[in-house]
Parts: structure tokens; C-alpha cells; sequence
């Protein structure tokens, strides 16, 4: 039944590498600034040298396209690596303890899923505050509850596996039956969330960014490129059109990888594709 | 009977939920640092000044008691002042609603009525050059950041064709042919990655129920292929199709912030941040809290429905 699904994950996981060493190899291969204004070169459509032309300013926009690179993946990564830390060991305690302990984790963490995730970011935004660091802790909090979800449902799941049962009557301690046999089960669901997490940090950063709540102007953001370009789009559409489809290509790239690891990691679905 | 405990408990659940909600809004708008009366009246306020409006607002009371105070507001329908143009917030909220309203239900529609045909297709072809096209396409569609695309339609279809409004609004009360133009484009901007997201959870919906026993037999049994897949497949699939949907209306209530912001709708979401950007706070409290409940409220009838759609849930 394996009908080559994996060229999805592996083009995903292309993607995905491309773009993570163009972000931390940026300021090494590119020769253009990101923030080196040049009114003489201000709205120059792209050239060969140039090929994402200038912006209003006259600062290259592929220059600023790779470096804002290193802002999105960089509040993703970060936001999501935070929801792992904090949403992973309370998905286990609610999962493994079940009852009052369940409640105790998991009703809160109701609340905060009870606000589209775009509001509560940009709610949460308002109370820490904008900039890089504040923005990947906002998503971090919209995380954590569905990290904590995906590995509570896993940790239930696997409790009732046979195998679980057995090593419990062999008289293994809680820490040894969740570590050796319950955890590695949560990997699986939380490599796929983690993925899934990505792209949509990727695309909520760039709102926020867009909307002015996000990642403040001197840093160079996909996001911001779009709200800064949309008053010169008609005379200028590369300062519009290529920061997202940088950003379409990053999160198409996550949302592959996620699909292609769904399929891979988990033979049952892989049949129904 | 059964079906009534159902809802009575689901409608229990909801209570504790948003009376979680509305700690949680007042919360975070308490946490900010800073005098709300100095953020309004601005640093050069006099204390008399400041003193006054905290009093008007009650703002020198213990927390508590102000949370209760607009709680036992809300629960009557007021909202409080705005600090800023001392106006009902209540009224400032009903204004805008049937802007989000009409916006999200359209949207919800159109993604629909492209979402689940073509994941229906895919499905039933699947492996097929049809189902190819819409897993790229779908793949694509969910990836499309929604600012960028009403961005590009702006730039396409109103700015450089001049075929539609880039930004403003007309409620359909007073034209409903101008009220339709400007919704258009804010419309397809929220409906395409949602249309997108549920093509691929059609399709997946129906792969899980086209190799049951039952499709064999009616297969067997001779039905045509049309008929198998929409009196044996479709309603098999329906409850997670229907809970998808209500999922992507509830992604919408949140898309709408942003789409309300680039074709300037005067709707809620654009509200809540424009509350947020101006630091009025009793605004974004409000706002937080009704779309939020809004949110809930979708959730919830979505799980009442697959309580009418499928009767074996009611009794878990």
C-alpha cells in the first residue's frame, strides 16, 4: 500500500531546509543591505541583479524577503519549540492522571481554545506587548493548549494498548511506563501538530506583523513589507507580490511536510492518503 | 427525551466556559501596566481630572468588585461607556455585528458550496487526475496568507481592472446592490483557504467511509455510482463534514479581524483592533468577549447538530 506518498514529505522537507539556510545563511550570501536606504534606486522594478526589484525606500526587496525569513521561521520556531516545552508535560500529567488532576489541567486550557487564535494572539499582544520576542511568547500561549490536547489524547490512547496494560502488571513504577512506553506514542501526533503549528505561525506572525501588533518596523517582516507596500502597489506590485509568495512558499513548505509526515508516520491513514 | 438531556448538557457546559471567558478578558486588561484614566486623559492630565474619571468608571474600586460590575453589566446587556467618544460600547458592538454577521455567514457559504463538492469529487475519483488537481490546489489554498490575497484581488480586480470596490462598506438595508459589490472581494478573501481546508477534509471524510461493507453492498447490489456516493457516502460522512464546518465558520470570526482591516468593513473584528492599537482597553475587553462567545456559540450548535445528524452521539 505504499503508494509513494513520500515524495510530498520530501518536497516539503526541500522547501523547508531551503529556506531555513537561506534565513541563517542571509547576511552571508546576500551583498545587499535590508535596511540600507537608496532613494535614487526607490520603486526600481527587478532586475537580473535585482530580482525582486526595490522598494520605496530603494532597499532591495529580496534582501529584505530572506532576512524577514529569519523573523518568521525564527517567532515559529520559537513559539512552537515553548508550546512543546510547556503543552507536553501537561498533556501527559491530564492524559496519565485522568479525573480531578484532567480537570485541573485541561478546563483552563479550555478557555484560552474558546478565542480564535488570531484574536487571542492579538489580545495577548496588547498585554505583553510587540517586538519579536513578546510576539513568539503570544503564540506560544494560543500553543499550548493544543499541544497539550494532541498529547492527552495520544497518552489515552495508548494507556489502553495491551502492551501498557502488561508492563503495568509487571509492576513498572509511572515514571518508567510513561517515559519508555507512552511518550515515544506522542511523538508521532506532535511531530505532524508541531509542522501544522509552523505554518500557521508563519501566517499569524506576518498578521499580526500586517496589522501593526506584530514585529516592529525596523525589523525586516514579511509581514510588515505588505502593509508598508499596499500604498505604492499599483505603481510598484513587487513590493506586494513577492513578500507572500515568500511566505505562501514557507508555510506551502510546513503544511507538505506536515501532510507527507501524516502519511508516513502513520501507515493506517497512509492507505486513505 | 434524550435528545433534550443532550442539549441541556451541552448548554450547561457552556456557562462555566464563558464565565471563564469573561475572567479572562477582564484579567489580561488589567495586567497591562499603566492607569487606564492617565491612558486616556493622556501624561499631561491634572489629578483632579484623572480622579474624576476613575471615579465615573469606577475605577478606584477594589478589582473584584469592578469585574462583577461589568459582568452584572454584560449579563444586562451594557457594556459600559467608551472612555473615548463616551458611547455605549453595547451600541458601538450592535452597530457592527451584522457587518461580521453578514460577512462570515457569506463567506461560511461560498466555502461550502466549493469545499465539499470538490472534496466529494476527489474523494470518490480518488487517485484520479481530479483528485491530483485538488490536493495541489487545496495544499496551495491553505497556505495563501488571507491578507495577501485581498491584497492581490485589490490590486487586480478594483485597482488596476476597476470592476469592484477596494475598501468601504453599504449595509444591505440601504442598497442591497451596492452592499453586494463591497462584499465581494472580503467575501472570496476569507472563503478561499477556508474552501480549501474543507475540500481536504471532505475528501478525507469520504475515503474513510467509501471501502465500509455498505458501499460494497450497494455497489454490488447495482446502484449507480452517483447514487451510491450521495445516498450512502454523503451521509456517512456528513458529521465530520458538518463539524468541519463549524470549525472554519470559527476561523473565520478570527480571518475577519484581518479582513475587515484591509477593506476597511466596519465590522467587529476591525473594531476590536483598531480598540487595541488606540489602547481602549473597556473596547477591546468587550470586543474579546463577544466574538469569543460568538466562537463558542458556533461550537456549540456544531455539536448539537451531530447530535440531530447522528442519534448515537446523544447518548455518550
Amino acid at each position: 500500500m505504499t503508494r509513494g506518498r513520500s515524495p510530498i514529505a520530501v518536497a516539503g522537507l526541500a522547501i523547508v531546509a531551503f529556506l531555513a539556510l537561506l534565513a541563517v545563511g542571509a547576511p552571508h550570501a546576500l551583498p545587499g543591505s535590508p535596511t540600507a536606504i537608496a532613494s535614487a534606486l526607490a520603486l526600481k522594478p527587478p532586475t537580473l541583479g535585482e530580482p525582486f526589484g526595490m522598494d520605496d525606500l530603494g532597499r532591495s526587496v529580496l534582501s529584505r524577503v530572506v532576512h524577514g525569513y529569519r523573523v518568521s521561521l525564527g517567532v515559529a520556531l520559537a513559539s512552537v519549540a515553548m508550546a512543546v516545552v510547556a503543552g507536553l508535560p501537561l498533556g501527559l500529567l491530564a492524559g496519565y492522571a485522568e479525573g480531578v488532576t484532567d480537570h485541573l489541567i485541561m478546563r483552563p486550557l479550555d478557555i484560552l481554545m474558546a478565542f480564535p487564535a488570531i484574536l487571542l494572539a492579538i489580545a495577548l499582544t496588547s498585554v505583553f506587548g510587540t517586538g519579536v520576542v513578546l510576539v513568539s511568547l503570544a503564540l506560544a500561549v494560543v500553543y499550548v493548549p493544543i499541544v497539550a490536547r494532541v498529547v492527552r489524547a495520544a497518552v489515552l490512547a495508548t494507556k489502553a494498548e495491551v502492551y501498557v496494560e502488561g508492563a503495568r502488571a509487571v509492576g513498572a513504577a509511572a515514571p518508567r511506563l510513561v517515559l519508555r512506553h507512552i511518550v515515544p506514542n506522542c511523538v508521532t501526533p506532535l511531530l505532524v501538530q508541531a509542522s501544522v503549528l509552523m505554518a500557521i505561525a508563519i501566517l499569524v506572525e506576518a498578521a499580526l506583523s500586517f496589522l501593526g501588533v506584530g514585529v516592529r518596523p525596523p525589523t525586516p517582516s514579511l509581514g510588515l513589507m505588505l502593509s508598508d507596500g499596499r500604498g505604492f502597489m499599483l505603481q510598484a506590485p513587487w513590493v506586494v507580490v513577492f513578500p507572500g509568495l515568500a511566505i505562501l512558499a514557507a508555510v506551502l513548505g510546513f503544511n507538505m511536510l506536515a501532510d507527507g509526515l501524516r502519511d508516513w508516520l502513520d501507515p493506517q491513514q497512509a492507505g486513505r492518503g | 427525551m434524550s435528545s433534550l438531556i443532550y442539549v441541556a448538557r451541552r448548554l450547561a457546559l457552556a456557562a462555566p466556559l464563558l464565565l471563564g471567558m469573561s475572567l479572562l478578558v477582564f484579567g489580561l486588561m488589567r495586567v497591562i501596566p499603566g492607569d487606564p484614566a492617565v491612558v486616556v486623559l493622556g501624561y499631561k492630565a491634572t489629578p483632579e481630572s484623572v480622579r474624576a474619571l476613575r471615579e465615573t468608571f469606577h475605577l478606584d474600586e477594589p478589582v473584584p468588585r469592578q469585574y462583577l460590575r461589568w459582568l452584572g453589566g454584560v449579563l444586562r446587556g451594557d457594556f459600559g461607556i467608551d472612555y473615548r467618544q463616551n458611547e455605549p460600547i453595547g451600541r458601538m458592538i450592535l452597530d457592527r455585528l451584522p457587518v461580521t454577521l453578514e460577512l462570515t455567514v457569506l463567506a461560511a457559504l461560498v466555502a461550502a458550496l466549493i469545499g465539499v463538492p470538490l472534496g466529494l469529487l476527489a474523494g470518490a475519483r480518488r487517485g484520479g487526475a481530479a483528485d491530483r488537481a485538488s490536493l495541489a490546489l487545496g495544499l496551495v489554498g491553505i497556505s495563501i496568507p488571507d491578507f495577501w490575497l485581498g491584497i492581490m484581488l485589490i490590486l487586480t480586480l478594483s485597482l488596476a481592472a476597476g470592476l469592484l470596490p477596494s475598501s468601504g462598506f453599504v449595509f444591505f438595508a440601504e442598497s442591497p446592490l451596492e452592499n453586494f459589490q463591497y462584499l465581494v472581494l472580503p467575501t472570496l478573501t476569507l472563503a478561499a483557504s477556508r474552501a480549501a481546508a474543507l475540500g481536504r477534509l471532505t475528501r478525507a471524510a469520504v475515503l474513510d467511509v467509501v471501502h465500509r461493507p455498505f458501499v460494497q453492498f450497494a455497489r454490488a447490489k447495482g446502484l449507480s455510482e452517483g447514487a451510491i456516493l450521495l445516498r450512502h457516502v454523503l451521509p456517512n460522512a456528513a458529521i465530520p463534514i458538518v463539524t468541519v464546518i463549524g470549525l472554519q465558520v470559527g476561523y473565520m470570526l478570527g480571518g475577519a479581524i484581518v479582513v475587515e482591516t484591509i477593506f476597511a468593513l466596519p465590522g467587529l473584528g476591525r473594531m476590536t483592533l483598531d480598540a487595541v492599537l488606540e489602547r481602549n482597553y473597556p473596547v477591546v475587553q468587550s470586543g474579546l468577549l463577544v466574538v469569543g462567545a460568538m466562537f463558542m456559540v458556533v461550537n456549540l450548535v456544531t455539536d448539537l447538530l451531530y447530535g440531530v445528524i447522528d442519534p448515537r452521539l446523544r447518548r455518550r
